[in-house]
Parts: structure tokens; sequence; C-alpha cells
């Protein structure tokens, strides 16, 4: 890849990340101040993010979508050339929530194609595996709260659908807490786990380069993400609220348990 | 000493004969100083409620006390004496506590479990204790049916659930949104059912109740009793996306709230859930509308199952609630029992102390001059004696006080050591 190129990327996706900062602030506590900065840091990281891809169209002589990761890169682009515009024209900042984290590791990984450092000793490579697990582990544990007290939530609903056995559940929660309960955890759960996906691609593409990215089980992980990142995107801009989202809930849960199946015994195939 | 509740409730007595026979708070007072006139008078309590006039009462033995509570009621609430007999019931020492804890815990109540009659009893021991008329026994035994209505309360589910149509309203509410706090409230239609309602949830927490009907005067009124606010009637729709709870009595012929109308309330409000009760018959709000998410609708017949099934599991924590009160009549009656033995260990230990006084002094001459020493042992060795007869009796007492023949063998300890008679 153009070196040049390569490094304005790299910038963009830096600045891209404070989108990421401001959405998971969002998710966390709801309300997060620094929309403005975190849109114009956006913004800046679009422009730096066409000048890269001009830069590579000119040394490669056309649209620079040979292979996955240019693929990866161009897309992003386009995503954030979306939202900037339904932003000016509508004001419909809400969808940020979910653009700012896909756009974000859309850009990371296009910018992964040529390693841009080896690890400088075995202690940090370790770390940095072992922060990806743990994050992936506390977004897990975050996920399997979520998806109990959505189970809670569908028993408790169906209860008071049917107009039945009223006695029989009050000993479970309110529905009112319960929904608290799954939109808390759902958040947290994201945060850690879009953090883990960060750690782990990363530690990915300085270990074994670019051939990671082809392996199906790498796929179910990004997918089990862009899941997970539809249904926070679902309910916190889209109102998806009670039955519909805590079936989503469990369904990701489910998702995720593949992904973990799959992974075990992943590193074996990633080291070098 | 004898205990007795004499008195008439619900069951006994229809409510024609029950208004004429309840104290005011005016008279009861003079009631309570009269009682206590009364010959053989010990201790007394007047509980007067609506659905119950009872008067607890302890007085000396064999003074016939009962036929004194017949006549003392006659003449106090200006009755024929003959006229109030038949509906009496009258309950004597353990019947008589069994029947206090019963009230106190709710289970002789009209509504089984409710939780006034607790506050009523208190105020009305209160009372009795302001005008002297309880210390002693009926203040233990006061203070005890308070604290068996608080382990009946805890430790059954007789007070948990809902058993009046508007109560269990404002259960299922909070079953939905868990806290009312900052909940809206609409009331379509100004009944009595509704206001009984919204009176609950405002109670509960709920900050901001709407108030719409036909006629703009009836919402003006219900509007001032919590401080409302009143919505045009023909507006009402476009204000339903406010509010959390919707309570809809009015008397229009059709369904006002329909599914169509409710979905598009539902996307305006992006989901958050609503809980309806339509309490109207014919019915406000069109049925179908409860199956869509985030919607709780409920009838007046749903409501209505809601109060049976949780009447009948209140019927089952009654069950649990009795064995208690047995448990805690028996403890009771067995503490009474063993102060009732008191008196006669008492007169046990007085009559060998008295022997072995008369008989050491007529002995003392015999035995010359002793020294200090001698003489403390002559008092050492007569009284370890009688203490030693006495031990036997004394704890086979204490034991057999809490017996059903318990009196036989205390009777029987009396005649041998001819205990005063």
């Amino acid at each position: 890849m153009h070196e040049m190129g390569l490094l304005w990327l790299r910038i963009a996706t830096a600045l891209y990340g404070v989108g990421l900062l401001h959405a998971l602030a969002v998710l966390i506590r709801k309300k997060a101040g620094f929309l403005k900065y975190a849109l114009f840091a956006f913004l800046i990281g679009a422009v730096l993010h066409f000048v890269a891809i001009v830069e590579l169209a000119t040394a490669v002589g056309h649209l620079p979508v040979d292979n996955f990761f240019e693929c990866a890169t161009v897309c992003a682009f386009l995503i954030a050339v979306l939202f900037l515009y339904v932003y000016w024209r509508y004001d419909y900042a809400s969808l940020s929530v979910c653009i700012f984290p896909l756009v974000f590791v859309l850009t990371q990984i296009g910018a992964m194609e040529t390693p841009m450092l080896s690890w400088p000793n075995p202690g940090v490579r370790n770390a940095w595996l072992l922060l990806h697990v743990m994050m992936i582990l506390l977004g897990y544990a975050a996920l399997l709260l979520t998806a109990v007290a959505s189970i809670f939530y569908l028993i408790q609903e169906r209860q008071l659908k049917r107009k039945k056995s009223i006695n029989l559940f009050t000993k479970l929660p309110p529905l009112g807490t319960l929904d608290n309960l799954v939109t808390n955890s759902m958040s947290l759960g994201f945060v850690f786990i879009t953090l883990g996906v960060i750690a782990g691609s990363t530690w990915a593409s300085i270990e074994s380069g670019t051939a990671w990215i082809r392996d199906p089980r790498i796929a179910l992980a990004f997918i089990t993400w862009g899941f997970y990142l539809t249904m926070v995107f679902l309910r916190a801009t889209a109102g998806w609220r009670g039955r519909k989202a805590a079936l989503m809930a469990v369904a990701v849960l489910c998702c995720s348990a593949l992904t973990w199946a799959a992974h075990v015994g992943l590193r074996t195939m990633l080291a070098r | 000493m004898r205990f007795s509740i004499t008195g008439v409730n619900h069951k006994t007595a229809p409510v024609e004969v029950r208004e004429r026979l309840a104290y005011d708070e005016h008279s009861l007072p003079d009631a309570l100083l009269e009682l206590k006139r009364r010959p053989g008078f010990r201790e007394g309590l007047i509980l007067s409620t609506c659905n119950r006039v009872e008067i607890a009462l302890t007085s000396e033995d064999g003074a016939g006390s009962g036929v004194a509570v017949d006549e003392f009621l006659a003449h106090t609430r200006n009755v024929a004496q003959e006229w109030v007999t038949p509906y009496l019931y009258r309950y004597e020492d353990g019947e008589a506590i069994q029947h206090l804890f019963r009230v106190a815990s709710s289970l002789d109540s009209m509504v089984v479990g409710e939780p006034q009659i607790l506050g009523q009893l208190k105020s009305a021991y209160a009372l009795a204790k302001q005008h002297g008329a309880v210390n002693g026994f009926l203040d233990n035994l006061l203070t005890r049916a308070f604290n068996v209505a608080k382990r009946v309360r805890s430790e059954t589910d007789i007070g948990e659930s809902a058993v009046s149509v508007s109560y269990a309203a404002v259960e299922l509410a909070k079953e939905i949104f868990g806290t009312l706090e900052d909940k809206k409230v609409m009331i379509v239609g100004a009944g009595k059912m509704s206001e009984l309602a919204a009176r609950h949830l405002r109670r509960s927490g709920a900050t901001q109740i709407f108030v719409t009907n036909r006629t703009h005067e009836r919402a003006v009124e219900m509007a001032q009793l919590f401080d409302g606010k009143i919505v045009d009637y023909a507006r009402f729709p476009s204000f339903l996306q406010e509010v959390d709870i919707v309570i809809t009595s009015s008397g229009a012929p059709h369904y006002i709230i329909v599914r169509d109308d409710m979905k598009k309330v539902l996307d305006a409000r992006r989901n958050r859930p609503m809980f309806l009760i339509d309490i109207a018959v014919p019915r406000n709000i069109e049925p179908s509308i409860n199956t869509l998410d985030n919607v709780f609708l409920y009838d007046i017949d749903d409501l209505q199952k809601v109060v049976e099934t949780n009447l009948k599991g209140r019927a089952q924590s009654a069950e649990d609630a009795e064995a208690i009160i047995r448990e805690e009549v028996s403890r009771m009656m067995a503490r009474l029992k063993a102060r009732e033995v008191v008196p006669t260990i008492v007169s046990l230990q007085e009559q060998l102390e008295n022997v072995r006084a008369a008989e050491t002094a007529r002995m003392r001459g015999k035995l010359g001059a002793l020294t200090p020493e001698q003489e403390q042992a002559l008092e050492a060795l007569t009284k370890s004696i009688i203490n030693k007869i006495a031990h036997g009796p004394i704890s086979e007492l204490r034991r057999q006080a809490s017996e059903p023949e318990g009196h036989y063998f205390i009777a029987t300890i009396r005649k041998v050591f001819r205990l005063g008679e």
C-alpha cells in the first residue's frame, strides 16, 4: 500500500476514534457533552480518509478496491460521507451511536493491510492479548446478564399480557426495572466487546499479517459484533423496547456463544 | 380473674344492628368511664368500627360480668337488652385470647388481611389506656396481640396482594413500571371508580394527573381533588402520548381509543410502555390493543379476576395464619397458667417456713446456750430441710401449670399441705 496514503488513513482512524469514544460514552452515561467535537473530528477524519483514497488511487491508477482491506477502507468512507450528509440535511445525530463505531472499526481494518509495527517484546504482546480476552469476557458477562434479564422480561411480560397467575410471578422484578437492567447491561457489554474487538484485531494484524482476515471464524466474530451493533442501534435510536428487544438480546447471546465456541483454539492457528 | 370478649361483628349482625351499637369517637370516652363504674370491673377496652363492636373485659372472679355487658351495651346505646342479646357472641379466657389475636391479625375481617383493623385496635387501646381502663393483664395481652399481628403479616402473604379493583390496578401498574414516581396518568370520564384508582396512583407517586370528561364541570370538580390538569375532551387523543397510564370510564357507547390510534401513540412515545385500564361498560378501549407490544390493557373483568385470584391466595395464607395464632394462644395460655401457680408456690413456702420457725423456737429452749456459729448451723440445717422438701412439689407445680389437667394437681398440693382455703 502507498506509504503516504496509509499515513493519512491512520490519522483518519485516530480521528474516528474520537467519534467512537463519544458513542461509547453515550451508551454508558446516556448523555455525553462532546458531540460537537466528535462530529468535527469525524469530519476532519473523513477529509483525510478521502485524501488517503485519492493518494492510493493515483498510486495504483484506479479506484483501490482490489482486496478486502481496500474495500473496507472505501466502504467506511462511503458510510462516513452518507452519515455526514444525513446529519447536515436532517440534523439526525442519534445515528452516530451506530455509525461512529462502525466506521472506526472498518477503517481500522482497512489500515491493517501492512502491519505498522512489530512487538517490541513478548511481554507487551501477551499483555495485549490478555487485554483482548479480558474485554471480551467482561463483554460476555454483561451480555449474559442482559440475556437473563431479557428472559425474565419475556416471562413477566407474558404473565401480564395473559392476565393470569399474577401471584406466581410477583417475585420477578417489575418490567420497568428489567428493561432498565437490559438497557444498561447491554450498553456496558457493547463497550467492552467493541474494545475487545479492536484490541483483538490489532493483535491479530501485528501477529500474523493479513492472512487471519479470511478465516471464517474471524468473520463470525465480526458478524456477531455487527449484530450486537444493530441491537444497540435499534434500541438506542429506533425505540425497540420490550419484547422485541428482549428476543434480540437472547439471539445475540446465542450468536456470541457460537463465536466463543469457534474461537477455542484460534490462538494456535494465529501463532506463527 | 376472668377475661372475656363480648360483641357483634359483620357475621353475627346486619348493618342495621351494627350501626345502632357503634360508638362514635365522642361517646367512646364516656362509655369507657361508665364501664369502669360497673361492679366487678378490673380492666376494659371498647373496639368500635364499621364492622364490629366489641368489649374486652377482665373482671373479678364470679362477678357474672357477661350479663353486665349485655346490659351495659343496651344502656349506653339506648336499645332494648332483649333486642341486642341474640346478636351478641361471647368468648372467655383461651377462646377470648384467640379471638383477639384473630381480630388483630385481620383474620376475622370482612376482607381478610385488610390492614386497617390493626390501627383501629391500636387506637382503641390507646384510648382505654388514656382513661386508665387497662393496666396489667390487658396491657400485656394487647401488646402480645400486636406482635402476633406483626408476625402473621411478616410470615404469611396475607396482606400482599390487592383485593379491590382500584388497588389491583395500582399493583399492576407497579408490576409494569416498577416505580410510579414521575409517571403521568390520564382519566377519561370522571367516575367514582376511576377517582379511587387515580387517588391510589397519586398516593403511590404518580406526578401528574390529567382529567378529561364530556361535561366540563365534572372534570373541573375531579381535577380539584388531586390538583390535576383538565384536558379538552375533544382533544384528549392527542395527549395520549404524554401519559403512561390511562383510566377510561366514560359512558361512550363505542370505542374511544382504537388500535390504529394506539399504534401511532406508541410510535410517538418510542415504545415506552403504557398501561390502559378500561373500567367502562360498554368498554371504551378496543380489546385488540392488548396484542400490541408494550401496551397492557386491562378491562373491568380482568381486574376482577386478579382480585379473585388474590382472594384465593389469601384464603391459603389465612390457614397459615391460623396455625401461627394457635401456637401463640397456647404460648399465652401456658404463660398465664404459670402465673396462676405463683400464689400456690408462695403460700407453700410460707407454710413450711412457719412450721420451721415455730418448731425451732419451741426446741430452742432445750438446747441451752449456743455459740453464734452453732446458732447459724441450726438455722442452716432447718432451712435446708424445708427447701429440700419443697423442691419436689414446687418444680412439679411449675411443670403441671401448663398441662390441661394441671389444676387438679394444684388443688391436691394445696390440700396436702393445708394451704389457705
